[in-house]
């Protein structure tokens, strides 16, 4: 049994949002609510400026404090991968979840369209989901929060579970650029064009996300929460690093 | 009750507690009411099979070859072609929002003609269907008439994104068949002809360079948004992955702009110079190198002693120094360089002295070595001489041709036509009254530009004019003018009284203006060939291949511009009965590849739509140690003759790399004429003031950011959603202000502000961002659509065409995008 995880190089990622185009249109993300986001944050002054980014998806946390907090178990962690993912079946979208969670990576499915006009009242929906466009993706799963939602639940990252779950037995790293591998990685890790971002098997030492984690000095985002993310931070501090309290507290920043 | 342990569904959770009503009304969006239907379990469901086709994006020119996934007739997903040079399986942020442009709910179903005879912003055309038969005849009929009455130079077509043979490449052979100058006209002067036109003057090429980055140990970026929008920025992103992150040494990057943004912020140094004085730096950078003696005299030369004598402020004799493979070194430093110390750039580009010598330094010494720029450093009135010194720089350090240097962009192996049009010229093509008549851009003519490529900025207003003529009827292939041309408002009274023909899949403004609209197909639904922009100087060239039949009665543009020539009387519609459609022009393309296979096999028209795309390494030319080479099939052995120099890369009349530029020297009058230059040295890179026009007292600089989907991403909504991340854009883009020029005047960070020039305002919201300079303003040209569809309509900020001064550089043509200045006030 594998435990998936990622390990994403701050160093070389670019800030191209890539990986939030690619998650919209591999999972079918409305605009502005992105499963993987990327968070930009300014410092300094004139002409003295740090401008830095930090690329966010779930962190599939060993230890998840929404599948804690979860009343109807509809969040859970698949001992089989290690995905944190979703009952549709079973979220009654109290939000509970989106509350516990550290890094605000879980979305409440009905809030109001962030672009006007609501792109999903031109494509409605008429078997009771959430909208029903013509490119959307061919694979449909609501056990594990996989497809177009229904109306009145919270949505999450999924790892790309429909393409990692197919993946050969027994493999160490998912890497986009071996040909036979790349329809099993995540759309977030396959577009990345700088290749800033790593997917392997944690429980596999021979791994690249191992060794990278290891080499590079890999760090989990918030670790004194106690969550243990199965995403991993590279940073070398030169394009990109973590966001610290002096850039979110500057006025005008997000 | 435990509902912990007990497993509760969601439905009988709803069931049990009636909260569903209660929990949906939490959501603030509409339909958000949970009903039992809905709440009913659901199983997975398999999909159907999937089909992979190739493609190549459509978004910006980087030509990326896409996997095109369909399953059950519907596309949904499109990943990098693995085996494809320029996309290696990767993608940018646009590429995979090519199943939204397909799925654009506003597109044009099929072929229109208007209705209501009034134009403008607020006139419904009132567009109804109409056949093809019936909308190609009526272009036909016009065509003809005109041609019958000796005016058929007062047909106009022009276009902006061409890609290849079978498309934009069949537009000048219907010119000359028809017999009109203005077939066809080109948005090149609206694009980045400054650069192409600037590096002309100096190594007679004119195109655009290839660049060997994964080689090169120092990139020097002047305005180039290399991480933003530079083509191909899919690539791009690749090569500073590996530039970066993998390759020892790692490359240094220094990045000149105007404010911070993804580039600058990932480069080792950030340089926020003062717009259009990108050229001072340049000439200081050159400055140092000649006086600190960094220059490669393997291909600049030397002093026949060995003695630098390039000191400050002194003269030097030509006699003493010995040029390698350039012209007119000391002629140029003794007219301009001696003087242009990093001191006295400082106090033009508003930089520190310290660092322009750092730059300078480190650029001198770490071989191999590219500058590069595009429009941000020469879209100005002094843009020929700004770019002319980014470029000579390449010469000081010897990078022309060489590993880890820029080069030339190579063809593809077609095959010919089907047919020859030389056989259906008949006498009004070859001797008609149009062959004396000038462009309508005045192009090539001494009342306009006499050395530009393109001037499409100025067809709408000469034609306005009458000025060299009116045009009768014009016609559109991939461009916009209303939108893109600075002051698109005189497009719009041009229009008025022109007969305008749109061949967009996609409502548009220009399309507004229309009398008949002939949708072209999606890209998604295209047989269409692309041979590469300059990549890596290798050739290229890929192929659209269709990923499902048209969702709508669309025709492909190259077969409408066949049909139409079909309509052609005489010769002419011969020809085209001949060329028959574009599937036919692009499978005699490929036959060339049947002598010339490619390195992935490709040897014929289904081979290349089983790969989507046809490419054969290596580039054949490389400068080593003084000399040029061409590649004998195993190494860079053969040593190239001057001759053969001057006829493939330095195509100058001296074959040499003129710092002097003898084409600028030779159209000496001219130029001195127009631009008031020194008749003694406005052939050499130097520096100039720039005019900025609009009336205001602060720059304007309008970038295409990364989410910048060309001619649509304003109406797709995750492109709006993620168009400016760096101040945190979400639904709105806003206007970069520096706080203090903000606070000066009284506005409120986030607040609604007008922008005004002479031209006059549009509106938007305003954002403090310290890494803006304090005399500029800076926001994405993306918005500000009045006709594009639903989601691009009236979002702000306005449009800054519309406050955008029509100038231009007289020598590139290059439309001065980056020049107006404007005024900024709270509203």
């Amino acid at each position: 049994m594998a435990k998936w995880g990622m390990v994403i190089d701050l160093d070389t990622c670019t800030g191209c949002q890539a990986c939030t185009t690619a998650c919209a249109m591999e999972n079918n993300r409305l605009p502005g609510e992105n499963w993987q986001d990327v968070l930009f944050y300014h410092e300094g002054t004139y002409p003295n400026v740090k401008l830095m980014w930090f690329p966010r998806p779930c962190m599939h946390c060993e230890n998840p404090s929404c599948v804690s907090v979860c009343p109807t178990k509809a969040t859970y962690k698949d001992p089989d991968g290690g995905f944190v993912l979703m009952d549709y079946n079973k979220c009654i979208g109290c939000k509970y979840c989106q509350v516990a969670c550290p890094y605000g990576v879980r979305f409440y499915v009905d809030e109001k369209a962030v672009v006007q006009p609501d792109i999903r009242g031109v494509f409605p929906s008429e078997a009771g989901r959430q909208w029903d466009p013509p490119y959307k993706g061919p694979q449909d799963d609501p056990s594990r929060g996989i497809g177009i939602q229904p109306h009145g639940v919270v949505s999450k990252c999924t790892f790309c579970y429909h393409k990692v779950s197919k993946a050969p037995k027994g493999v160490a790293d998912l890497d986009e650029d071996i040909p036979e591998l790349k329809e099993y990685v995540p759309a977030c890790v396959r577009v990345c064009a700088p290749k800033a971002r790593f997917f392997g098997d944690l429980d596999q030492p021979q791994s690249m996300v191992n060794k990278l984690i290891a080499d590079k000095r890999g760090v989990r985002l918030k670790d004194e929460t106690g969550n243990k993310p199965q995403v991993y931070y590279l940073s070398g501090g030169a394009t990109a690093s973590v966001p610290s309290l002096r850039s979110m507290n500057d006025s005008g920043q997000s | 009750m435990d509902i912990l342990s007990t497993g509760l569904s969601r439905r009988r959770f709803l069931q049990a507690s009636g909260t569903a009503g209660a929990l949906g009304a939490v959501g603030l969006g509409g339909g958000a009411l949970t009903t039992l239907r809905e709440a009913e379990a659901q199983a997975a469901t398999t999909p159907g099979e999937t089909r992979i086709t190739k493609n190549i994006c459509h978004q910006c020119p980087a030509r990326c070859g896409i996997d095109v996934y369909t399953t059950n007739g519907r596309v949904h997903a499109i990943y990098g072609t693995a085996d494809h040079p320029i996309s290696n399986g990767k993608l940018c942020p646009k590429g995979p929002l090519g199943t939204y442009i397909l799925y654009d709910p506003d597109r044009f179903k099929g072929p229109m003609k208007r209705t209501n005879p009034n134009k403008g912003r607020n006139e419904d055309p009132g567009f109804v269907p109409i056949s093809w038969e019936e909308a190609l005849d009526t272009v036909a009929e016009r065509l003809n008439t005109l041609r019958d009455q000796g005016e058929s130079h007062r047909f106009a077509l022009c276009y902006g994104r061409g890609w290849g043979a079978s498309c934009a490449g069949l537009q000048g052979t219907f010119g000359s068949l028809y017999g009109s100058p203005n077939v066809a006209i080109g948005h090149s002067s609206m694009c980045s002809d400054g650069s192409i036109i600037s590096k002309k003057a100096l190594d007679g090429v004119g195109g655009y360079n290839a660049y060997d980055y994964a080689n090169a140990n120092m990139l020097l970026m002047f305005g180039v948004g290399f991480l933003e929008a530079f083509r191909p920025y899919n690539n791009n992103m690749q090569v500073w992955g590996y530039i970066r992150g993998v390759k020892v040494p790692k490359t240094r990057i220094t990045a000149v702009d105007i404010h911070i943004n993804t580039t600058l912020a990932g480069s080792d140094r950030a340089l926020m110079i003062k717009p259009g004085t990108d050229g001072a730096l340049a000439l200081a950078i050159a400055h140092v190198i000649l006086t600190e003696g960094l220059w490669e005299r393997s291909f600049v030369g030397d002093f026949t002693d060995g003695v630098n004598r390039f000191k400050t402020g002194e003269r030097v004799s030509p006699s003493l120094f010995e040029e390698k493979w350039v012209k007119g070194l000391v002629d140029w430093w003794n007219t301009e360089l001696k003087d242009r110390t990093p001191a006295w750039a400082a106090e033009i580009t508003d930089l520190y002295e310290r660092d322009i010598l750092a730059t300078a330094r480190e650029f001198g010494t770490t071989r191999p070595s590219i500058a590069l720029f595009e429009r941000g450093a020469h879209a100005h009135s002094n843009g020929v001489l700004n770019g002319m010194a980014i470029h000579a720089l390449n010469a000081l350090v010897g990078s022309l041709y060489a590993k880890g240097g820029l080069m030339s962009q190579m063809g593809p192996s077609y095959g010919p036509m089907p047919v020859d049009a030389k056989d259906f010229m008949d006498d009004y093509a070859l001797n008609g009254p149009w062959k004396t008549q000038p462009r309508i851009d005045l192009k090539g003519h001494k009342d306009g530009y006499l050395l530009a490529n393109n001037m499409l900025q100025e067809l709408g207003p000469n034609s306005l004019a009458g000025n060299p003529y009116k045009l009768d009827t014009v016609m559109f292939y991939q461009t916009n003018p209303i939108w893109t041309a600075p002051n698109g408002q005189v497009w719009e009274e041009a229009l008025k009284e022109v007969f305008v023909i749109d061949t967009s899949p996609f409502p548009g403004e220009t399309a507004m203006f229309a009398d008949l609209i002939l949708p072209d197909h999606t890209y998604l639904e295209r047989l269409q060939d692309a041979p590469t922009y300059p990549f890596q100087g290798w050739p290229m060239t890929q192929l659209r291949v269709p990923a499902i039949a048209p969702l709508y009665d669309t025709q492909y543009f190259g077969d409408t511009l066949i049909e139409i020539g079909k309509r052609i009387k005489g010769p002419m519609g011969d020809y085209y009965k001949a060329l028959d459609n574009t599937e036919n022009v692009i499978r005699h393309l490929a036959k060339g590849f049947a002598t010339d296979p490619g390195d992935n096999g490709v040897n014929d028209f289904e081979s290349w739509k089983e790969k989507g795309v046809w490419y054969k390494k290596p580039y054949i030319y490389r400068f080593v140690d003084g000399e040029f080479y061409t590649w004998d099939g195993q190494d860079y052995a053969i040593l190239m003759t001057e001759e053969e120099v001057k006829e493939s890369l330095f195509k100058t009349d001296s074959g040499k790399f003129e710092l002097r530029s003898g084409w600028l020297e030779s159209n000496a009058d001219w130029i001195a004429r127009k631009t008031g230059r020194d008749p003694r040295t406005l052939m050499f890179p130097h520096w100039e003031e720039p005019v900025h026009p609009g009336g205001g007292d602060l720059y304007m600089v309008t970038p295409k950011v990364a989410m910048h989907a060309e001619g649509r991403g304003a109406n797709i909504p995750i492109a709006i959603a993620t168009l400016q991340p760096v101040l945190g854009g979400r639904k709105t883009a806003y206007i970069e202000i520096n706080p203090q020029t903000a606070r000066a005047r009284g506005i409120a960070n986030g607040s609604r502000v007008r922008l005004s020039s002479d031209l006059g305002s549009i509106e938007g919201y305003c954002k403090y961002y310290e890494g803006c300079r304090p005399d500029t303003i800076v926001f994405p040209m993306e918005h500000g659509h009045w006709a594009m569809g639903r989601w691009a309509k009236d979002r702000l900020p306005g449009h800054c065409g519309e406050i955008t001064v029509n100038q231009s550089d007289r020598i590139t043509g290059q439309c001065s995008y980056y020049t107006t200045k404007v005024s900024i006030e709270a509203v």
